[in-house]
């Protein structure tokens, strides 16, 4: 049986490329021209606007505010699921898919919603703030909008249930008798973490990282809403600059430096990974 | 007497390690979980009273009472996911076909340009393509921005990496021996595919499709370029709301949303199992 299967890839490829290559060819291409304001462009090819970018200590901070708060919304994503893909991969009873289900249900709901129930917990007077008080652990309530942390949080609810549902296929590919091969050997149970399934799922893990590190760098809902026009990251800079400031080349050129960016830290950290396991820090 | 102490020091490390593993849960279904209780709080005076959590003088008053521009975008948002997942399925299907089974030199790239809006943040995505209608339009002088048509354009564009992800990852485990048995004895090729190959895939379309809807049904980053006054989904005008005044109606509607995105994953539960859900999809399909 011979049927060219390339010919169904022609429509949906050339649409799709289309859509790519045009869009972002007429907007990437307006960051090398002037910006006169109010949406008009000059016709000089120039570098203005990058000499702007790299001069002005208030877009260098946008950028060092987006790089922080994807990094720890990957590591605190990564600190707060794992243990929930690894109690899930390891479970043999209908909870496991009930268990899951949960995560996907959080997942699928927009942090746009979410963030009324996020208003509502962390008022000054709402449930949060009340034990926190009371407690005395803190002596004023405690805020997580317009400040940075707000923003992890944020950007956690959208990237914690991915990160559970990655892990979990992680976890599932580590066979569980190398695990009670180690404990009858008499490895302590944190030992075992630590020398079986962590090396294991190191590669795992480091996919995982730089995936939601990716999803974070371009968020722009959740950080916006949480960042309460106080924590500008570059996403919200981007939107702002153009619907506010109505300049449409210096939010390319803010978009274009945020493609680099995120470019060149896969890249970077895709050769990192190739260096530990050449030198066999990690393992596989 | 030891033995008794080790016991009850591993129980104790369990418990202590499912008391962390739910933390997770809390902060990703507290808000949630917030949002329907709060949405049946009773009316009062004040709006403070009105964002009472847990809720007091239990009614649904607030539903009765959501304003019909809200109603609209939510008619809008569930009927533009709904067209966006059904052609996200007319253009990812054929394209993982041909991915997985053809064998042309730039494959890898090819596959690239797929994931390209998985890679590219949404927000350059949207304003890149309200730039290209504007193009678009002084060349023809029809505009698509604020249409259903640039809306639709703009969340396919994004929903269709994730059926060409879910389908793709079905088809690689996909014994083509079953399409050449059905072959040997008879079927046409596209007698085959239709018979054979597409039931198999199934709940991969199903998968994507149900991706494709979420992604479509919860964006705010693209359509709030592609919308217009008075033509808005869903999220953009809550995504507004809140930056305004604070009603307590949207809890309401808030809710009814949560109860379609339920909804949603139920029906493709009841299809194809969430088994098939999560192993075709979230994880597959992001990469």
């Amino acid at each position: 049986m011979y049927v060219r299967w390339w010919l169904l890839l022609i429509p949906p490829f050339v649409i799709s490329f289309t859509l790519v290559a045009a869009s972002q060819f007429v907007f990437l291409e307006s960051s090398f021209f002037k910006d006169l304001g109010l949406g008009r462009i000059g016709d000089e090819f120039v570098l203005d606007n990058y000499v702007q970018f790299v001069t002005d200590s208030f877009f260098l901070r946008a950028l060092w505010v987006t790089i922080k708060t994807s990094g720890l919304a990957a590591l605190f994503t990564l600190i707060l699921g794992f243990p929930v893909a690894y109690m899930i991969a390891r479970m043999r009873s209908q909870w496991a898919m009930i268990l899951l289900a949960g995560i996907v249900i959080s997942t699928f709901i927009t942090i746009v919603i979410k963030v009324y129930g996020l208003i509502v917990i962390f008022s000054a007077n709402g449930m949060f703030n009340q034990a926190l008080l009371g407690s005395g652990l803190a002596s004023r309530p405690f805020s997580i909008f317009g400040n940075t942390s707000g923003v992890v949080i944020g950007l956690m609810h959208f990237t914690l249930g991915f990160g559970v549902l990655l892990l979990y296929s992680i976890v599932q590919t580590i066979p569980k008798s190398l695990e009670d091969a180690a404990q009858i050997h008499g490895a302590k149970r944190w030992r075992v973490y630590y020398r079986v399934i962590f090396p294991l799922a190191l590669p795992g893990i480091t996919a995982m990282l730089l995936m939601v590190f990716n999803m974070c760098m371009g968020a722009f809902t959740s950080a916006a809403l949480l960042g309460g026009g106080r924590v500008f990251t570059l996403p919200v800079l981007i939107q702002r600059t153009v619907m506010m400031d109505i300049k449409y080349s210096l939010g390319a050129t803010i978009a274009a430096v945020l493609l680099v960016s995120v470019i060149a830290i896969n890249i970077l950290s895709i050769f990192l990974v190739r260096r530990m396991r050449a030198a066999h820090l990690v393992m596989v | 007497m030891r033995f008794s102490r080790h016991r009850s020091t591993r129980l104790l490390g369990r418990l202590c390690f499912y008391a962390y593993c739910s933390l997770s849960y809390i902060f990703l279904l507290s808000p949630i979980v917030v949002v329907i209780a709060t949405s049946l709080n009773g009316p009062s005076s004040t709006s403070e009273a009105s964002f009472k959590f847990p809720p007091e003088n239990l009614s649904l008053h607030w539903y009765w009472n959501i304003p019909s521009a809200q109603l609209e975008a939510l008619g809008l948002s569930f009927g533009l996911a709904l067209v966006s997942a059904i052609f996200a399925c007319l253009l990812g299907v054929p394209a993982a076909l041909g991915l997985v089974r053809s064998n042309l030199p730039g494959k890898a790239l090819i596959a690239a340009v797929f994931r390209a809006p998985l890679q590219i943040p949404s927000i350059v995505t949207g304003i890149a393509l309200l730039q290209l209608f504007y193009v678009i339009g002084d060349a023809t002088g029809f505009y698509w921005q604020g249409t259903l048509l640039g809306l639709a354009i703009g969340h396919i564009f994004v929903a269709t990496p994730f059926v060409v992800g879910t389908v793709t990852a079905i088809l690689q485990r996909f014994d083509r021996r079953l399409e050449e048995a059905a072959v040997i004895h008879g079927a046409t090729p596209w007698r085959a595919l239709r018979r054979v190959t597409i039931p198999v895939i199934m709940p991969g379309v199903y998968a994507g499709a149900l991706y494709a809807f979420m992604v479509s049904f919860g964006d705010v980053p693209i359509a709030i370029f592609l919308t217009a006054p008075g033509f808005v989904t869903y999220p953009v005008e809550i995504f507004y709301a809140l930056e305004n005044d604070f009603d307590p109606s949207l809890m309401a509607s808030a809710t009814l949303v949560i109860f379609i995105c339920l909804l949603a994953l139920l029906v493709v539960q009841k299809a194809v199992g969430l088994d098939a859900l999560l192993k075709s999809g979230g994880t597959g399909s992001t990469r």
